[in-house]
């Protein structure tokens, strides 16, 4: 299945106990109390439901939803 | 099997030519680390890949090739500089990489692994390089295992993904044929320049700012072993892994408390760690990889820091609560999570001190390990993590859906295995416990034992039930004397009486008893000194059916006053009139002159149950009033129940009874014999301080049984004549105090085939309840042993839940032998007796504030106290009781006390006390509430506590009395010195001690000079007495006596007193006070330096009968010519202090009428006759008063010879060793100097003198030096000291007196 950006958007705000519409599109993650475990935790979950390629140090380099759609070929 | 080391022209480097860099902060750590053991393994980090599939070694060798040529760190060595460690970048290094094919191996992966441990314990030499090592081992067709050890100085376990994950991209491409996709990694530059910056910024200002703030009151780091210790060379591992399942509802747990898996652990560490190290403020350690958001994404280097977490643990608050304190602090230690460890630790003043920041570490390393191999899936193993400082929780993630592993590495300074599984599963078991119940729960309700580990400490350790009949204490005395009566019973000097005779005595007492309302339920005081009359008194008590409470003769006034009423006894038996205060209603009745011949001899009728009270014991209290412990007979029967099955005392055992009443040791030692049929060997009064009298008591009286003390049996093991006790003694008890295991050896070489056992309780649960029999060759601490009969102990955590094997916590006890409560203090009472949640419904369990363990075996070991209450020699202490005594006394705002022991095994007491009171006063008014065992050894004066951050007193920071020496050090003139002032030095614990240093002056106190003398006769054979070390208080001093072979001295107590007779000088002589004594002038001795001889001159009479004199001329004549019998002819050199001024001038006046020349004549504030004529002469009180001066004391509420000899012995004056008949002595000098002086008629003295005037005001203002002026026609040079007549001698004022005497002498001298 492929992801979408309101995926990402879902799952971020899921792991980071926020609500969806609270996360902005192009905020840095860790401003919102994104860290390495929940990097990873999103990290395996997209691994096992989706077809990703990115590994960590990917989504930890740019962490904001945008990037990270572009990163996961979210059109 | 092939074996190939590979190794080839790599690709072409990414890196330019060799580069220099400086190590970045977190690398200087590791760098120092290493160098303080440079063949240390520790730094190695090490793990291991099992590849699963095919796989090509020669592509992976190509591949690992390529991923070293673009890791800049793995190329670096590591060189010390003039400018500190540098590490040089090679452009290219060689491949350490190992093939070997074991699938010829019978277990391929086992040998696999044992070459890996084995690699892993090799240092890698850091200025020579590779830092790095991999192996590629074939253990089935499909199946690798690829090895990296790399020091940690250069990777970090996220560094580790990093090459892990480029490996696998590099391989899986030149395995297909393809070129590998370009490398992403960063420089080891960057992470250089990073670091640097960092430094120089706002932000490592603020984390630094940030981090002292938050740990300024340096909190001490929870330790699990109990103890710290240095970073071992290797670590102990046990493994373990969570399934996925139990992974999935840690996740669920955590999603419900808006946390993540890690906050869980964490939280459940804290916890656990909280709990089982005692502690509610639990500083962890967090390892954090430090990349998110910075140029070290994707740098494999070395970044990771480890930084304090610090959260209160209460058992009142809910797992959630901890976890949403988990989580804040987590986001508050990643926002300053730069500053590195070891400045922290710098910045706190740890590094010195060599303490810890935090306790053990969770390591969570959620790192992304999801990769494959061409096609061949992975699985990462980590091998090494890094040296372990005490315990460390890895936690890997690896992304691979199997769940967490978890790996507890212990330092194996401080973990064996088994303690190591024990921690793991326990945490394990935590864990479980915790994602199955309600987290908004309190953590109360969780256990950190496992289920098994409670079966075994609730029910397996506590198997003591045990039918026992419902008898009383009383009742088998009893029938023992209807089944012996003509059996000794009892033995006390020249007394001997048998069962029949102690039983009719106690009889007809207990009939006069009854008729004074002693009965069932009732209390009857005992004051009476250890004798036959004692026994025969508590037998009464108890045959009247009352519960006796004993009352310390030797206890003040005050105390015995509060006791009496507090417990309202229905009389009190006392030996003579004037032991017991009289104010206090209650009816006394005086063995002295009371008459029962006419009472019944038959036991007397009552209706005593086992339920009714036994005894009252007095123990110290908290709030500052001691209290009363209400002991029933069911429970000390049931202990002496348990004792003689235990150790089956029979008609021919001979039990000493030397603890005083007032300690409960002392029931046993009273009727465990008399139970039996065996003899008690009561010890005279005050025999049980005096080791060579014990020996000989026991050795006369061929005592089978006694009771010790640890700190007194240590003492009595030291002397010689211990030793002949071998042959009678059977067995020994020791209870009080922790018993050292090295007394334990000294007893089983002293006394082989001797019995030495090791029992403990407190006062509330009748005695003893628990017993360890000491094995000769033991080691480790001496346990308190296994519970007594119908007895459960509990060790308990702050939740009041079991502590498994191992772990500390609070002791409770449970059972038969809990007494009744604290007589009148319901609330006292409910608060330390409280219910014991497993027991039977409505059972209670007591609360003993004792920290201790139990071992694997099902004993328990004594560790301290949670509180303040302390043990001195045996003796239970509330330090508030003595605070609150200190604070009461004049001029003291501020008191604290605490025992210090600042040399092993020397334990002192010591008040400190801020306001303006004078310590020696503030020492001298509590020993008129205390008693003696309650004095502190010194008092300090401080002008304020030592407060730390949060505003609590520092006790630590207390500084140590200073009992000041001569300050005029020099070095020991031969070898009998030198020996001398070692053993001072040893007996006192001190680092250093002068040959002119005096014993008392530096702390000695009586329990010391007994150590001593012991030590000095063993050393040199001499004979040698108290009394002898007060005469030659110094190493100097006693060498001199010892080189002339003295006889053993008296107690001091002749005309001429030598306080020194060294030295080349003109002696001084210094005469006596108003009570003879020439004593006060001992610490002048030692201030005078070894080169002025010195002698006290003390009355005539105060060692044997001898008249005294009629009038101050007849004495003054008599010291003159004892002084010419020590100096022929002048010049002569006097001083006097008080009456002594008055009988030096007129000394002086006698010798310069002979014809000899008086250079020196010095009156400590005397004053002439003629001021005191008028003025009304002292009775008896006021001779009493003049004693208590002597030893420094102003009268207060002593009214009788006995009261003032009570205040000397509880203030440990050496006065108070003079006896009765010396004292009585002083009580007639002191009146008779009295009217001497004021009939006595000045002649004139022709010189000068040199006055000191006690200058504090004092009641006698009609005192004057100026009236000396017809009497003296020389100038009078007076000095002006701050104090009373009576502290004139004392201390500082001392000090003074003396600079100024020597620097007289000195002039005299030329």
């Amino acid at each position: 299945m492929a992801l979408t950006l309101e995926q990402i958007r879902a799952d971020v705000a899921d792991c980071l106990g926020e609500d969806p519409a609270d996360i902005p599109d192009d905020e840095n993650l860790v401003d919102y109390g994104l860290d390495s475990v929940r990097v990873m935790t999103l990290l395996e979950r997209w691994r096992r439901e989706h077809t990703v390629a990115a590994d960590f140090a990917d989504l930890a380099e740019q962490p904001t939803v945008e990037a990270w759609a572009a990163l996961l070929g979210v059109s | 099997m092939t074996t190939l080391l590979a190794d080839g022209p790599g690709p072409a480097s990414t890196a330019p030519v060799s580069v220099e860099l400086p190590l970045t902060a977190a690398q200087s750590g590791m760098w120092y680390a290493q160098a303080l053991d440079p063949l240390s393994p520790a730094q190695n980090t090490a793990e291991c890949l099992e590849i699963d599939g095919p796989l090509d070694p020669a592509v992976f060798a190509e591949a690992l090739r390529q991923v070293v040529a673009e890791s800049d760190a793995l190329r670096v060595r590591v060189q010390d500089s003039p400018d500190g460690p540098r590490q040089h970048v090679r452009a290219h290094v060689e491949l350490p990489l190992l093939v070997e094919d074991l699938r010829a191996e019978r277990d391929p992966e086992r040998r696999a692994l044992a070459w890996m441990r084995a690699d892993l314990a090799e240092p890698f030499d850091l200025a020579a390089g590779p830092l790095f090592q991999h192996a590629l081992f074939r253990v089935g067709d499909e199946r690798w295992l690829w090895y990296q050890r790399i020091h940690h100085l250069v990777m970090d376990g996220y560094g580790y993904s990093l090459l892990v994950r480029r490996t696998a991209e590099v391989h899986t491409a030149l395995a297909r044929g393809e070129q590998p996709p370009a490398c992403r990694f960063g420089r080891l530059a960057d992470l250089v320049e990073d670091d640097a910056a960092y430094r120089a910024s706002e932000a490592h200002a603020a984390d630094r700012a940030h981090w002292t703030a938050a740990f300024a009151d340096r909190p001490e780091a929870p330790r699990l072993a109990g103890r710290g210790a240095l970073p071992s060379r290797t670590f102990r591992r046990r493994g373990a892994r969570l399934s996925p399942e139990a992974t999935e509802r840690l996740r669920d747990l955590a999603a419900g408390l808006r946390a993540t898996w890690p906050d869980v652990l964490i939280a459940a560490q804290a916890l656990y760690v909280s709990r089982a190290a005692g502690r509610a403020d639990v500083v962890l350690g967090l390892p954090m990889m430090g990349r998110m958001g910075g140029v070290a994404l994707r740098v494999p280097g070395m970044v990771m820091n480890v930084l304090p977490l610090r959260l209160a643990v209460t058992p009142e608050a809910t797992f959630a609560e901890l976890v949403r304190q988990v989580v804040l602090g987590v986001r508050e230690v990643r926002r300053h999570q730069r500053h590195r460890y070891e400045d922290i630790r710098r910045d706190l003043g740890l590094l010195g001190e060599q303490r810890a920041l935090v306790g053990p570490l969770v390591n969570i390393m959620p790192f992304d390990y999801g990769v494959e191999f061409a096609g061949s899936p992975a699985r990462a193993r980590n091998l090494s993590a890094g040296p372990v400082e005490d315990l460390t929780v890895n936690v890997y993630d690896r992304a691979d859906g199997h769940g967490l592993a978890i790996d507890h590495d212990g330092n194996p300074a401080l973990y064996d295995d088994a303690a190591l599984a024990a921690h793991q599963e326990r945490f394990l078991h935590l864990l479980d416990r915790i994602s199955g119940s309600d987290p908004h729960q309190p953590t109360a309700g969780l256990d950190i034992a496992t289920p098994q580990e409670l079966a075994l400490v609730l029910e397996e350790f506590n198997h003591t039930e045990q039918p026992v009949p419902p008898t009383t204490l009383i009742g088998p005395i009893e029938a023992q004397a209807a089944r012996t009566p003509e059996a000794t019973a009892l033995v006390h000097g020249d007394t001997r009486l048998t069962y029949r005779e102690l039983d009719e005595r106690a009889n007809r007492l207990a009939h006069h008893l009854q008729s004074l309302g002693a009965r069932p339920g009732a209390v009857v005081a005992v004051s009476v000194p250890r004798s036959a009359e004692l026994v025969v008194a508590l037998l009464a008590v108890l045959k009247a059916g009352a519960a006796y409470l004993p009352l310390d003769p030797d206890y003040p006034a005050q105390r015995l006053a509060y006791m009496l009423q507090d417990a309202a006894p229905v009389c009190a038996i006392t030996d003579r009139a004037g032991r017991l205060p009289e104010d206090t209603g209650v009816p006394l009745v005086d063995l002295g002159t009371l008459d029962v011949s006419g009472r019944p001899w038959v036991n007397p009728a009552r209706a005593l149950t086992p339920a009714h009270p036994a005894y009252v014991i007095y123990t110290s209290g908290s709030t500052g009033r001691p209290k009363g412990v209400v002991v029933p007979h069911s429970a000390i029967d049931n202990r002496l129940r348990w004792m003689q099955h235990a150790y089956g005392l029979t008609g021919q055992d001979r039990v000493l009874q030397k603890t005083p009443s007032s300690f409960d040791v002392s029931v046993w030692e009273f009727f465990w014999p008399l139970r039996e049929g065996a003899t008690l060997v009561v010890a005279e009064p005050g025999a049980h301080k005096d080791p060579a009298r014990l020996a000989r008591l026991i050795r006369e009286q061929a005592v089978t049984t006694c009771h010790f003390v640890p700190s007194m049996l240590q003492v009595f093991l030291a002397e010689p004549a211990a030793a002949d006790c071998a042959g009678p003694l059977r067995r020994v008890f020791c209870s009080g105090e922790a018993l050292p295991r090295e007394s334990a050896h000294v007893f089983a070489r002293t006394l082989p085939g001797v019995a030495l056992h090791n029992l403990y309780g407190p006062t509330e649960a009748a005695v003893d309840v628990t017993y360890h029999a000491c094995d000769p060759d033991g080691s480790g601490p001496v346990p308190i042993g296994r519970p007594v009969w119908n007895t459960r102990l509990y060790v308990l955590d702050a939740a009041r839940r079991p502590c498994p094997p191992g772990v500390p916590g609070e002791l409770y006890l449970a059972g038969r032998q809990l007494a009744d409560g604290y007589l009148g203090r319901p609330e006292l009472t409910a608060e330390r007796f409280v219910t014991d949640p497993f027991g039977a419904p409505g059972s209670r369990m007591y609360r003993t504030g004792d920290v201790a363990r139990w071992t694997e075996h099902g004993e328990v070991e004594y560790l301290g106290r949670t509180d303040h209450q302390v043990k001195l020699r045996g003796q239970r202490i509330e330090l508030g009781e003595i605070e609150a005594a200190l604070a009461a006394q004049d001029g003291v705002d501020g008191a604290c006390a605490l025992v210090r022991e600042d040399r092993p095994g020397e334990q002192l007491l010591v008040g400190y006390v801020t306001g303006g009171a004078d310590p020696a006063a503030v020492r001298a008014g509590v020993a008129r509430e205390l008693p003696e065992h309650m004095v502190p050894s010194a008092v300090v004066a401080l002008t304020a506590f030592p407060l730390g951050p949060s505003g609590k007193l520092e006790r630590r920071e207390l500084p140590p009395p200073v009992f000041a020496g001569s300050g005029r050090g020099r070095e020991p003139a031969d070898a009998r010195e030198a020996a001398l002032t070692r053993i001072f030095a040893a007996v006192l614990g001190l680092e250093h001690v002068g040959p002119d240093d005096t014993f008392f002056d530096l702390g000695g106190t009586s329990l010391l000079a007994v150590r001593l003398v012991a030590r000095v006769r063993e050393e040199f054979g001499a004979e040698l007495t108290i009394g002898s070390l007060f005469e030659a208080p110094t190493p100097a001093a006693l060498a001199a006596r010892l080189a002339t072979a003295a006889p053993a001295a008296g107690d001091a107590l002749g005309v001429v007193l030598a306080l020194r007779t060294g030295g080349e000088r003109t002696p001084l002589f210094a005469v006596h006070p108003a009570g003879g004594l020439a004593w006060c002038y001992a610490g002048l001795s030692a201030r005078l330096g070894p080169d002025q001889p010195l002698y006290g001159i003390q009355a005539r009479g105060l060692d044997d009968d001898e008249p005294l004199p009629r009038t101050l001329q007849e004495e003054a004549e008599d010291y003159a010519a004892r002084i010419r019998e020590i100096q022929p002819h002048g010049p002569y050199r006097l001083v006097g202090w008080s009456v002594g001024g008055i009988l030096a001038h007129t000394v002086a006046v006698l010798l310069r009428e002979a014809g000899e020349r008086v250079d020196l004549l010095a009156l400590l504030d005397a004053f002439p006759a003629e001021q005191w004529r008028e003025r009304p002469a002292p009775e008896e009180g006021d001779a009493l008063t003049a004693v208590l001066r002597m030893a420094g004391f102003e009268r207060a509420g002593e009214r009788t010879r006995e009261d003032v000899l009570a205040t000397l012995r509880r203030a440990g004056s050496p006065l108070a060793g003079l006896g009765d008949r010396t004292l009585a002595r002083i009580v007639d000098i002191v009146p008779n100097h009295a009217r001497m002086m004021r009939e006595h008629r000045h002649r004139r003295f022709d010189g000068d003198v040199l006055f000191f005037t006690a200058a504090a005001p004092r009641a006698e203002d009609w005192l004057t030096r100026e009236a000396w002026r017809p009497h003296v026609a020389g100038a009078i040079d007076n000095h002006d000291l701050d104090c009373t007549h009576p502290q004139l001698l004392r201390d500082a004022h001392l000090d003074t007196i003396a600079s100024v005497l020597s620097a007289r002498l000195e002039e005299l001298d030329g």
